[in-house]
């Protein structure tokens, strides 16, 4: 049992980073139908910002993380207003950003292994590297903080969809962008958003792992399949879906491991069995969008 | 008389080309060539030996160079990739190089071969560890002085036995030299009838080592044995360890050597063992280190030892040689004995005797502990 619970713990953490990487995903894709696959190096560059403010620089946790998360939404804001805008005034076929940005993930991660060297560089976590017993419930601070954080996020996103006209103007554009920009709703300032909030999604979930993986220029590909992996399970229409299929994958990955009676090199295949699964069966999801509301 | 201005004015010339082609000759440098990894999957390892090997042709040049002549490092990139290596080696053999060092991946530098066999151009390794590179082809222009996969192994296993564990954990990764390494481990525990009772992979981008770990716990095993090679995983498996409270001593292969886990592993390293073929206690890697820091500006460690004992292997056969004429060369890399380099353990040396083309001494590799997060003493010599 204490097994178990432990192993909950440890599984709802790593959900919640696949969560809040398919949430970026999602940011971007709802309002603007592009899949951007650099979301994952998005991510690994946020884990470079933790070493070098968290790290190098040490400075206060809560200001390390501010001055990454404000870097990250510059970044995405810059890495659309670069790749992505020139396309789409040229109108481009929608192809063309996904593989502009496809594009972008190799320079990023060039940078970085140029720029930073290919070993793996320390990030600090929050609370330091302890761990918390509650009665039967254990685990480790930063898996803690990482589902506080995530659910904070979650929230947050959610209000701003549910709650604000802001959110609103990226419902309405995505469920129709040619009604959304007659009604005067603006499309590039909805566009740009989107990327920036995407990328600074993306940077939380780099900065929140890297205390366990280290921040290294080969952490953004996986991630960024497992997000997507988490996306396809949850279904892109709503916020809520990222963190159920977030959650969903990495309880299947880790009690697979921990329980199923199978070789060791072959529970890592569990997860993708389950995104083939999904295309199969349920391609939009377990949560669908909602109907345009009248 | 215009044309006989032009044939006077043609030869002119052309003593000109003879002249400026016998000044060159005389002062021409000699080449090495060097295949490294600098955007693969090789690339953590392929660096640091490529600047110990062009901090090696610093020293050579400093002291006056080789045969009289300069010294110059040509550095070919394969990306890891065995077709490209290939044809950097062709384009090495067409700038003449004497001898060419490959320090990418172990197929790589098995691809190169098929160039340097049929050129008949000298060829070494420093540092893959791949147990058959020199038996997969039959070229006698190639040459291994690194440590081979089962030296680490015999030299851990013969630790073990020392400590005489029954049953031991495995765990490793899902990267093609840990499932390897994995594979060859597991075969000699089972030969020396060590009992696994766990053995568990932690893939490439995983985020927690807490399933495996927990799998390890349960089976309650004297020792863990990592296998994998990717720091950052094992850098897991290592916090879960701490993390879920096994009391179990762990033995780390030849990866857990890198320096880099002092950094990112700090806090968890206090009494891991690991293979290693560097003894800081060794005058030559005194002499080494103290070069190093001060030619390069850095701290060096034991990947930088393998690129300059590769190139001061090969200069020392050039040297016997007195030429870079490749038969000679073959001959005289093939005679080496007793040559001590930065590498091994204190009385161990390089040498190819009875024909054979790997160099390292199967007991030159020694076992180490971490010191709080210290790479600190050697507690075992050799693999007997």
């Amino acid at each position: 049992m204490g097994d178990f619970l432990e192993l909950v713990v440890s599984a709802s953490a790593t959900g919640c980073i696949y969560a809040l990487v398919a949430l970026a995903y999602l940011l971007i894709i709802r309002p603007t139908g592009v899949i951007n696959f650099a979301v994952g190096e998005w991510a690994m560059l946020a884990g470079f910002g933790g070493f070098v403010f968290l790290f190098t620089l040490n400075l206060p946790y809560a200001l390390g993380m501010a001055v990454v998360v404000a870097l990250m939404a510059l970044v995405g804001w810059v890495t659309e207003r670069l790749t992505v805008r020139p396309l789409v005034e040229k109108g481009a076929p929608p192809l063309a950003p996904i593989l502009a940005l496809l594009g972008m993930l190799v320079v990023f991660r060039e940078v970085v292994s140029l720029g930073f060297g290919p070993d793996p560089q320390p990030v600090p976590p929050a609370l330091g590297h302890g761990r918390l017993e509650l009665g039967p419930v254990a685990g480790s601070y930063q898996s803690f903080f990482i589902i506080a954080v995530t659910l904070a996020v979650f929230a947050a996103a959610w209000a701003f969809f549910e709650r604000t006209l802001a959110g609103k103007t990226f419902e309405a554009v995505a469920i129709d962008r040619r009604a959304a920009a007659l009604m005067g709703i603006n499309l590039s300032r909805v566009t740009s958003l989107a990327f920036a909030a995407g990328a600074t999604v993306a940077g939380l979930a780099g900065v929140l792992v890297a205390p366990n993986v280290s921040a290294h220029w080969m952490m953004g590909l996986p991630l960024a399949i497992q997000g997507f992996t988490a996306l396809v399970i949850g279904g892109v229409g709503r916020v809520e879906g990222a963190l159920l299929g977030g959650l969903i994958l990495a309880f299947a990955e880790q009690f697979t491991v921990r329980y199923a009676p199978v070789p060791p090199g072959l529970a890592m295949g569990v997860p993708l069995v389950l995104l083939i699964v999904f295309l199969l069966v349920r391609p939009t999801g377990l949560l669908r969008a909602r109907e345009a509301r009248t | 008389m215009t044309r006989r201005l032009l044939s006077m004015l043609k030869l002119a010339l052309a003593g000109m080309l003879v002249a400026a082609a016998t000044a060159t000759t005389a002062q021409e440098p000699i080449r090495l060539g060097l295949i490294t990894d600098r955007v693969g999957p090789a690339k953590p390892y392929a660096d640091p030996v490529t600047q110990g090997a062009v901090y090696a042709v610093r020293e050579l040049n400093a002291k006056g160079g080789l045969l009289g002549r300069r010294v110059e490092l040509l550095i070919e990139d394969d990306q890891g990739r065995p077709d490209i290596s290939a044809t950097a080696a062709r384009k090495l053999v067409d700038a003449n190089v004497a001898f060419i060092l490959s320090v990418s991946l172990t197929p790589a530098t098995l691809q190169a071969q098929s160039v340097t066999k049929e050129t008949r151009t000298p060829h070494m390794t420093p540092s893959n560890s791949g147990d058959t590179l020199t038996t997969a082809i039959d070229n006698p222009n190639f040459w291994q002085t690194g440590p081979l996969g089962s030296t680490q192994i015999a030299t851990l296993l013969s630790y073990a036995r020392e400590k005489k564990f029954q049953r031991v954990a495995l765990v490793t990764d899902n990267s093609d030299l840990g499932q390897l390494t994995n594979r060859f481990f597991k075969a000699a525990l089972e030969k020396a009838n060590i009992q696994i009772v766990a053995e568990e992979v932690v893939p490439r981008g995983s985020t927690t080592a807490d399933p495996q770990m927990q799998k390890v716990r349960a089976a309650n095993p004297e020792a863990l044995f990592m296998t994998g090679v990717l720091t950052p995983e094992n850098t897991l498996i290592l916090r879960s360890v701490r993390q879920l409270g096994l009391r179990v001593p762990v033995l780390g292969n030849y990866n857990m050597s890198v320096p880099q886990y002092t950094q990112v592993a700090r806090g968890l390293l206090d009494g891991i063992v690991f293979v290693d073929a560097f003894d800081p206690a060794k005058p030559e890697v005194k002499a080494f280190v103290e070069g190093f820091r001060k030619e390069m500006g850095a701290e060096p460690y034991n990947l930088n030892g393998y690129g300059y004992d590769g190139v001061m292997l090969v200069a020392d056969a050039i040297r016997r040689a007195g030429s870079t004429d490749k038969d000679k060369v073959r001959e005289a890399m093939q005679a080496t004995r007793g040559f001590v380099g930065v590498m091994g353990a204190v009385g161990s040396s390089y040498g190819f005797a009875d024909g054979r083309r790997t160099g390292f001494d199967p007991n030159g590799m020694v076992v180490r502990v971490y010191e709080g997060d210290q790479q600190g003493r050697v507690v075992h010599v050799g693999a007997r």
